[in-house]
């Protein structure tokens, strides 16, 4: 009887004085293949609202085995009210994981961790990660798995100069294609058969600035210059295509000159 | 109103201005500072048994941790340890380690860890319940237990009337065995030897003094097997009066000396002997301080040395200690010599170095003999004082080389590789309290000039510009000599345009807490141009760095100034303190001409001076949390006083910034009719805590009538956490810790609450103001409509700012400092719209207005991140500084490191990036012209065929 009241005494004790650790793991995950190069500055926090003069913010590091190890969480003895904290776990702003609530007793355990959502209520929990076994013993060394959701893009990729993309510039295309038709269209035009070509210098009369351009390449010696202002060039043909083009046009010469 | 337009879209389209790889290093600079290097806990150390490389550790006074890379004094890694330190009281920390162990061991106060050397990642952490960590060292024996390269460690714990060693697990930091001793000694430290661990207290002697007790302890099991006791109680009136306690020597040694420094006591620890021996000082002046070097390998020679320093100067002998008769005799001296040395010792295999450097040179000896090894010449003497060094020695056949780490008094880390200086890193700039961006008076003779000609006749205006224009050409030739130069290095670098001539490249002028006066450069990457010490001492408390063109006036809180030139760092003049202390400095424009003034305010918020000339209004606070309002003409009564409710307190008060253009008088809603905004220059926000019911309240006071125009309560606030505000055009915005408060909220997490200020909730419209061109505060102040919205973030906010542009017209950036990420993030004003649609989509002209649905929880993008990849600690300030650019904008941010970058919250639509390739632009100009000269004679030929055909 003595004995076992002595060591109901000790068990008591022992609860009491060891507050209960708290681990978080990182997983090896696609975001984050390798968890040992997270930077040393890495840290999780459990942050609460001060209240009884206990720790509100607690912090630990990173470890060599990629983990955070809480140490004595915080206990205020056993009729106070269960703590709630948000844990975060920060990485110098690089990776990015997911933040967990934890809720701790008064005695310093830990009553259960879950996943919570930023922007939503606090009572809206994620998935467990933990719940305390309320029939079995307390747990004292909580292990839970962190989860890593991304990683943040801090730079903005600078376009590369490469040959091809001055190519599919729409500019040097139209340019290509410009030159194509200058170098093949003659070429097309000498193949056709006489009354087909005869046919089609007919039809490119009928723009103004077909016929001119199909002139100059045909005559030469175009002034572009009076053509534009209208007032025709000494070349005979120009003239004879003008006026053949645009009918009543005899007297625009003069008349535009006056204006 | 287009540019706006275009600026606007370009922001939609884009919404953060992110930095490119290539920027980094060449916009942005960044000093990783650790503080004042601690002398007993820095060394040089080799992390890896593989590599031979080694790297520079310390543990500085301002408990941060970190290696340094020794070939360029770039950090490797930085922990800070303040973090995990809880106990109240604590000293300087503790550092050990040693080569080939990549454990480093420390203890700051009750908290004792273990990092990895390379990477600097907790091996193991403890706190000591029972007291304070008084010693520590590293078991450099091995057991046949232990692991290779894992050393346990032996540490002193001092706790109330007992000192207790212990020995830690080198992989787990468990307590493998425990000596308590309750004897009521001192503990004062710990060393070991090869077989034995020896636990130093210190006893009262029964008049005055202690006396050395030294514990034998047995390494394996921790049980006492002898102990000592020396009789010193003459000599050693304090623990400081011990000099050294060698340790993990072959044969460590206790040095003391008697009370008029005429002899040196040594001890051989373990032994029950003293030796004495006479100090034989020739330069006639008393000894100011005595430092013993001593190796602190196990398989280093039995040799020290100690080094005397006068007023004058400083000489050093060197002592060999037989390992048989634990005798100790003087081996040779290392002469006299004017001014300052510091020495440091280096082990190589079995073999002592020591280095000396002088103010002039630096010099290596073995300590076997005294012939010189190696000695350079410094190529650039200092007159700043070597407080202490550590060296690394090289041995290669019969010459040998060296590097040393110096700590200047002056707070300049220097690695000196063979006479030459290495790198320097500005340690002293981790003190910044105050900084201010300089003025430059370059363009002031110009100014001058223009006003001349300005106040002149016609005819006389117009000579005195023909005049200014042929001196100019004095300019013309070197002009034209860097013509070639300056088109070949622009086509050659990277950058399109040097944008030094922009404002981009501007000095700094930092004030640190010791009294130091720094310059940087941002256009040299935060080079220091020059520090300067202003005032001699440890508590120089900045309230403000005022800035006029070529000089900048520092005013500290005890109604002193100092004025120094910015280019140069000469002080030109310094008034004497005044008698009553300063709460703070109030800075406002003098009417008559741009000058500035200042005015002191007392800590019950009374200003020290009225102006009586001055139109302008003040208002400041006191430090029993009111707000006062003042006419700058009377500084007797104020004119208004705003007092929270009771149980709440002021905490913090802030202002539109002194440069804040505003572009656009309205904001412009998708259906182009436009909401105006409340435009007030007067404007005040005061936050104020009540740290009983959790709250806090934000007060928007009218700085010349006191009235308040807006209040808002937030439940649930934790006022131990910082809580950021900022004020800017129409806006103001603060963040704080909110958590589960009943009805008021259900969230947990750090939140931030931006409030836009406008004339009328309806567009089109002004209110009460319709068509008045101003109004007056003192009269009828229409209430501005507020429209407010609140956002969960990811990380608490230490410091709010606001990006600064020329005209104001490039959006704004909410500059936050993350202090548990280490990092500046810029948010873009547009994401923090106030007006998001909540619940629904945007409408067409919603969305043509660029607002998008508000979701309550606001990630950090990446590409916010202006500091990215960098760990930019313990910054408490930012500034931020237009350019003559307007998309540009100079942030720079102070407090522990320095970090200095360029904002562009709209891109640099002014700048010809780097993604402007010249290159590009000269290729397609040759291909053009090579493609007209191949048509040309086409052309001419086909021309002249058609002629001959007609």
């Amino acid at each position: 009887m003595h004995f076992s009241l002595s060591s109901l005494v000790l068990l008591g004790i022992s609860s009491l004085v060891s507050a209960s650790s708290l681990t978080i793991t990182i997983p090896a995950s696609s975001p984050l293949p390798n968890p040992h190069v997270l930077p040393a500055t890495s840290h999780a926090t459990l942050t609460s609202l001060p209240s009884g003069g206990k720790d509100h913010i607690l912090s630990a590091s990173l470890t060599r085995s990629a983990t955070f190890v809480f140490h004595d969480l915080p206990y205020s003895g056993p009729d106070a009210q269960p703590e709630s904290y948000l844990l975060d776990i920060r990485s110098a702003g690089d990776y990015v994981f997911a933040p967990y609530r934890v809720d701790v007793a008064a005695d310093g355990s830990i009553l259960g961790i879950w996943e919570t959502f930023r922007g939503n209520s606090w009572d809206n929990r994620g998935a467990d990660k933990y719940i305390v076994d309320i029939a079995g013993k307390k747990q004292i060394d909580v292990v839970v798995e962190a989860k890593v959701l991304g990683r943040k893009v801090f730079y903005e990729q600078r376009a590369q100069f490469s040959p091809l993309s001055l190519v599919k510039n729409p500019m040097v295309l139209l340019a290509v294609v410009a030159l194509g038709l200058m170098f093949v269209m003659p070429k097309l035009m000498e193949n056709m058969d006489p009354e087909m070509r005869a046919e089609f210098e007919q039809h490119s009369r009928s723009s103004p600035i077909t016929g001119a351009t199909s002139n100059a390449m045909a005559g030469g010696g175009f002034d572009l210059a009076s053509w534009m202002a209208g007032t025709g060039g000494p070349n005979p043909t120009t003239n004879n295509a003008a006026q053949a083009g645009s009918t009543g046009r005899d007297t625009s010469g003069p008349a535009r000159r006056r204006g | 109103m287009r540019l706006q337009a275009a600026l606007f879209f370009a922001a939609c389209l884009s919404p953060a201005a992110a930095i490119y790889p290539d920027e980094v290093n060449h916009i942005d600079f960044h000093h990783a500072l650790l503080g004042t290097p601690s002398p007993d806990s820095t060394f040089f150390l080799k992390p890896s048994p593989a590599s031979n490389a080694s790297l520079l550790y310390t543990l500085s006074d301002k408990l941060l941790l970190g290696a340094v890379n020794p070939r360029d004094g770039g950090l490797v890694w930085r922990q800070n340890i303040s973090r995990s330190v809880n106990s109240p009281a604590y000293g300087a920390g503790l550092l050990r380690g040693f080569d080939g162990n990549d454990a480093i061991v420390g203890a700051v106060g009750n908290y004792i860890a273990s990092w990895s050397a390379q990477d600097g990642k907790v091996g193991w952490e403890n706190r000591v319940s029972e007291g304070v960590v008084g010693d520590l060292e590293l078991l450099e024996l091995e057991d046949a237990t232990a692991t290779s390269g894992v050393r346990d460690t032996v540490a002193v714990v001092a706790s109330e009337g007992a000192g207790i060693v212990r020995r830690l697990n080198g992989n787990t930091g468990k307590t493998v065995w425990e000596f308590k001793d309750t004897s009521g000694d001192v503990p004062f430290q710990v060393s070991s030897s090869s077989t034995e661990v020896f636990y130093i207290s210190l006893q009262s002697a029964m008049l005055k003094g202690f006396k050395i007790k030294v514990t034998v302890l047995d390494p394996l099991t921790g049980q006492q097997t002898r102990q000592q006791i020396l009789n010193t109680e003459a000599d050693v009136a304090t623990p400081e009066s011990v000099l050294y306690v060698g340790a993990n020597s072959a044969s460590p040694i206790i040095v003391w000396t008697d009370k008029s420094q005429k002899s040196l006591k040594v001890n051989v620890i373990g032994t029950k002997e003293i030796n004495s021996i006479t100090i034989d000082n020739t330069s006639g002046s008393e000894i100011r301080q005595i430092t013993v070097h001593a190796p602190r390998k196990l398989n280093a020679l039995p040799h020290f040395l100690v080094h005397f320093e006068t007023v004058t100067g400083a000489w050093a002998e060197v002592f060999h200690v037989d390992l048989m008769s634990a005798k100790v005799t003087k081996a040779y001296q290392l002469p006299y010599l004017p001014g300052q040395s510091a020495v440091a010792a280096s082990v190589i295999d079995a073999n002592v170095y020591f280095t000396r450097i002088t103010d002039l040179e630096a010099v290596v000896v073995s300590s076997a003999s005294h012939g010189i090894l190696g000695r350079w010449d410094l190529q650039k003497p200092s007159s700043d004082i070597a407080l202490h060094s550590v060296s690394e020695v090289v041995a290669k056949g019969k010459s040998v080389a060296v590097r040393s780490a110096l700590f200047r008094k002056h707070g300049d880390w220097q690695l000196i590789r063979n006479g030459q200086i290495e790198w320097t890193r500005h340690e002293g700039l981790i003190d910044a309290v105050a900084a201010t961006w300089a003025e430059t008076d370059a363009q002031e003779d110009l100014a001058h000039e223009l006003e001349v000609e300005g106040h002149e006749t016609l005819y006389g205006a117009y000579l005195h510009r023909v005049k200014r224009h042929v001196r100019d050409l004095e300019h013309l030739p070197d002009w034209l000599k860097d013509l070639p130069k300056r088109i070949l290095s622009s086509i050659l670098t990277d950058e399109v345009s040097n944008l030094d001539s922009f404002g981009v490249a501007r000095s700094v002028i930092v004030a640190t807490k010791n009294g130091r006066v720094y310059a940087l450069d941002t256009g040299k990457h935060g080079a220091v141009s020059w520090g300067v010490q202003a005032v001699e001492t440890s508590q120089w408390n900045v309230k403000a760095i005022l800035a006029s063109p070529g000089v900048a006036t520092i005013y500290p809180d005890d109604g002193s100034s100092v004025t120094v030139d910015v280019s140069t760092g000469k002080i030109v003049s310094r008034i004497e303190p005044s008698s009553s202390k300063l709460h703070s400095i109030a800075v406002f424009e003098v009417q008559d001409g741009s000058s500035l003034a200042t005015v002191g305010v007392r800590e019950d918020g009374t200003p020290v001076t009225a102006f009586a000339n001055e139109d302008g209004f003040l208002v400041t606070t006191s430090v029993d949390g009111r707000v006062l309002g003042w006419f700058a003409k009377y500084n007797k009564t104020p004119v208004w006083e705003f007092v929270p409710p009771s149980g709440e307190k002021v905490v913090d008060a802030t202002a539109r910034p002194a440069h804040d253009p505003v572009a656009s008088i309205g904001k412009v809603l998708g259906n182009r009719s436009v909401l105006y905004k409340y435009l007030n220059p007067n404007l005040a926000l005061v936050t104020a805590v009540n740290e009983q019911t959790h709250t806090a309240s934000f007060y928007l006071l009218d700085g010349v009538s006191g009235k308040v125009l807006h209040a808002t309560t937030q439940a649930g606030v934790d006022s131990t956490q910082p809580i950021a505000s900022v004020m800017s055009e129409n806006w103001f915005a603060y963040s704080f810790w909110g958590d589960v408060d009943g009805s008021e909220s259900s969230a947990k997490g750090y939140q931030l609450v931006i409030s836009e200020l406008y004339e009328s909730p309806f567009p089109n419209d002004r209110g009460v103001l319709d068509s008045a061109t101003n109004y007056s505060s003192t009269a009828a102040l229409p209430l501005p409509h507020v429209i407010s919205q609140a956002f969960m973030i990811p990380e608490s906010i230490s410091h709010m700012a606001v990006t600064q542009t020329r005209q104001g017209i490039t959006t704004r950036q909410l500059l936050c400092t993350l202090p548990s990420s280490n990092s500046i993030v810029g948010i873009p004003r547009p994401v923090l719209d106030p007006r998001r649609p909540v619940d629904r989509d945007p409408t067409t002209a919603e969305a043509e207005e660029g607002l998008f649905r508000y979701a309550p929880y606001l990630d950090f993008d990446g590409k916010w991140y202006l500091s990215h990849t960098r760990d930019v600690a313990g910054i408490k300030a930012v500034l931020s500084r237009p350019t003559l650019l307007e998309s540009t904008s100079l942030i720079f941010a102070y407090g522990s490191d320095i970090y200095g970058t360029r904002a562009t919250p709209s891109q640099a639509f002014d700048i010809l990036g780097k993604s402007f390739s010249k290159l590009q632009l000269v290729l397609t100009v040759v291909a053009l012209g090579e493609g007209v000269a191949v048509l040309a004679p086409m052309v001419r030929r086909k021309q002249v065929n058609a002629l001959w055909r007609a």
